[in-house]
């Protein structure tokens, strides 16, 4: 087994009475591809949101690399490698691809003082944004405004901003939704190669079952807030409670 | 024939197309080019040459254009950049420019230099509204600002002179030059700008400038990108305001005198129609921009001089007219400004005669 990169314990959020998590858990490891899956309103996102610092849970902790990161902000945990991408594309628009790249890339190199640049820097910068462009197949596009390229493509572009600056572990808000069938292959095989290449741990939250359970290593399925199943993708399918909540309960 | 055709062709394309980039050096050089440092140098050279060759009048509106478009820079790097809204431009103007009339002299450039660092702290605090509010609050925090220094520019009268203002020395002299000359303030402003605009076009395409960016397109996402918000704003908001108080400096050095009436609300927009006109985010709509609000007054009053005595004593109405108008015009037919307009002319002569 490998060392546990990500732990969440007994975590409950509700908002005004709506329970958006109850009581979850889960363990993501080195390496690891983890599916979040479940309908629509089942608080994937949520979870997502609590992990990356944007809501605070009323109970339980979440441990990244053995620290507890209770009382972090979103930034101090993205600096510490929880990397993250939205569902609805958060992209600077008025930014080059290029230079939404190079901002991802700024929390791999380390920065310094904004107001001294330094040249050095800048050109390690450069070579890590246009490595990840390469990579993404990004590189024709790097001069072009992201908001000016089409929605298949500006889901790369944040993929590979999140993916420039070298998190150790990559949280991803369906990343594939609204693609096209080509292009989800295309996105899937991209996540593969960073998690081979840079060894990216990956938390993905998806719809697209075929597609979780072909790519990931672990699954996770929730329901109204609550955990439904935790385990290999292989189980997904054989689990009653599972299908009741996708499919409704036979009458 | 042929040799002579590619010789030719290769000549034409060194000239006026842009050299092909071979390595990330030079995509992110600016005057990357052979042709565009040559042109940078030739805009630099006939700064300098411009004293020598101006009469009076004009230089003294080439100087306030100078002053202009350091104003503006600093506004361009706060609107433009971190897209954040201010309409007290003037108001750190006019701080840099009180602090700096105390002190004259051969201290003269280390006044224009202290009035930058004052108006940047100031700046400073004012940043710290932006952290709480945006978008139009936060235009009227920064007008709520205007109005209260202008109040102090009138009633701290140890201080700012009151309503009469602060004269400078008639017979000043900075290292034996007589700082009254024009010539001598030209070079002295230029002595400021020229490094600070390097100095913004390196911060707009550097971590500084990334960071700006990001807060204007998406504040959000910039946080989860590891964008430090708050020193992004207030730096933003420090530099914009050392920008105007060295405007300052080098205005009253021009200008001779220093009264409350230069900086007031009215500037303030200016300064905004400015930054809107020559195109947000870019060093080079500073410089469009300065020349389109300090000539077209200047434009007007020969028309209307041409056109005789009787229209004169309506000028100032009909600049305003005409300046609103224009500004409008470019809101709707060009919103990258001047800036957008200079690209597309650029374009349409570097592929010319084979555009395709």
């Amino acid at each position: 087994m490998a060392r546990v990169l990500l732990e969440a314990s007994g975590l409950y959020l509700s908002f005004k009475g709506v329970k958006a998590l109850v009581d979850v858990n889960f363990k993501v490891a080195e390496g690891d591809l983890f599916a979040v899956i479940g309908p629509n309103g089942a608080g994937k996102t949520s979870l997502l949101n609590v992990l990356s610092g944007l809501y605070r849970p009323q109970q339980g902790q979440v441990v990244f690399l053995g620290e507890d990161l209770a009382g972090q902000t979103p930034q101090q945990r993205v600096r510490k490698g929880l990397g993250r991408t939205f569902q609805n594309l958060e992209l600077f628009r008025g930014m080059t691809v290029l230079d939404n790249v190079k901002l991802g890339a700024e929390l791999a190199t380390g920065g310094y003082t904004d107001l001294t640049p330094q040249t050095r820097i800048e050109w390690k910068i450069r070579r890590q944004a246009e490595e990840v462009l390469d990579y993404l197949h990004l590189a024709p596009y790097r001069h072009v405004p992201a908001g000016a390229l089409p929605y298949g493509l500006q889901k790369r572009v944040e993929v590979a901003r999140a993916l420039a600056g070298r998190p150790q572990l990559l949280l991803l808000d369906e990343p594939m939704a609204g693609l096209s069938l080509e292009e989800k292959q295309d996105l899937a095989r991209f996540l593969l190669d960073a998690r081979r290449e840079w060894n990216t741990t990956l938390v993905l939250v998806e719809h697209d079952l075929k597609a979780v359970l072909e790519l990931s290593t672990g699954v996770l399925v929730m329901s109204y807030g609550e955990v439904l199943y935790h385990g290999l993708p292989s189980g997904v399918r054989e689990n009653q409670r599972v299908a009741e909540a996708y499919l409704g309960r036979s009458a | 024939m042929y040799r002579l055709s590619q010789y030719l062709t290769d000549a034409f394309s060194r000239r006026f197309s842009r050299a092909v980039r071979e390595n990330y050096q030079q995509d992110e050089a600016y005057a990357s080019t052979p042709q565009g440092r040559f042109w940078l140098a030739v805009a630099i050279v006939s700064l300098l040459l411009l004293p020598l060759v101006l009469p009076s009048y004009p230089l003294f509106v080439a100087t306030q254009i100078l002053v202009a478009a350091l104003a503006g820079l600093g506004l361009h790097l706060l609107v433009g950049g971190a897209g954040q809204i201010s309409l007290g431009q003037a108001a750190f103007v006019g701080v840099g420019a009180y602090v700096s009339s105390h002190l004259t002299g051969d201290l003269a450039p280390l006044g224009i230099l202290m009035g930058g660092l004052v108006a940047a702290m100031i700046g400073m605090v004012l940043g710290i509204s932006s952290l709480r509010i945006k978008g139009a609050y936060l235009a009227i925090g920064t007008l709520a600002f205007q109005f209260l220094a202008d109040y102090i520019f009138r009633r701290w009268t140890e201080f700012t002179g009151g309503v009469a203002g602060r004269k400078l020395p008639p017979e000043d002299t900075f290292l034996g030059l007589p700082l009254t000359d024009d010539r001598v303030i030209f070079y002295m402003g230029l002595a400021f700008a020229i490094p600070l605009f390097f100095y913004a076009k390196r911060l707009l395409s550097t971590r500084a400038g990334r960071g700006w960016f990001a807060v204007r397109d998406n504040d959000l996402s910039a946080q989860l990108s590891g964008v430090d918000l708050m020193r992004s704003k207030l730096t933003a908001f420090a530099l914009s305001a050392f920008y105007a108080g060295i405007a300052g400096g080098i205005l009253i050095h021009l200008i001779g005198v220093v009264t409350p009436e230069n900086f007031v609300l009215f500037f303030s927009i200016q300064y905004l129609a400015l930054v809107i006109v020559g195109g947000a985010g870019t060093v080079l709509g500073a410089v469009f921009g300065a020349f389109f609000i300090v000539l077209i007054p200047e434009v007007l009053s020969v028309l209307a001089a041409a056109f005789g005595p009787q229209y004169v004593a309506q000028l100032s109405a009909w600049r305003s007219v005409v300046f609103g108008g224009l500004i409008l015009m470019f809101l709707i037919l060009e919103p990258r400004g001047l800036v957008g307009l200079w690209g597309r002319i650029r374009d349409y002569f570097r592929t010319w005669p084979l555009p395709y």
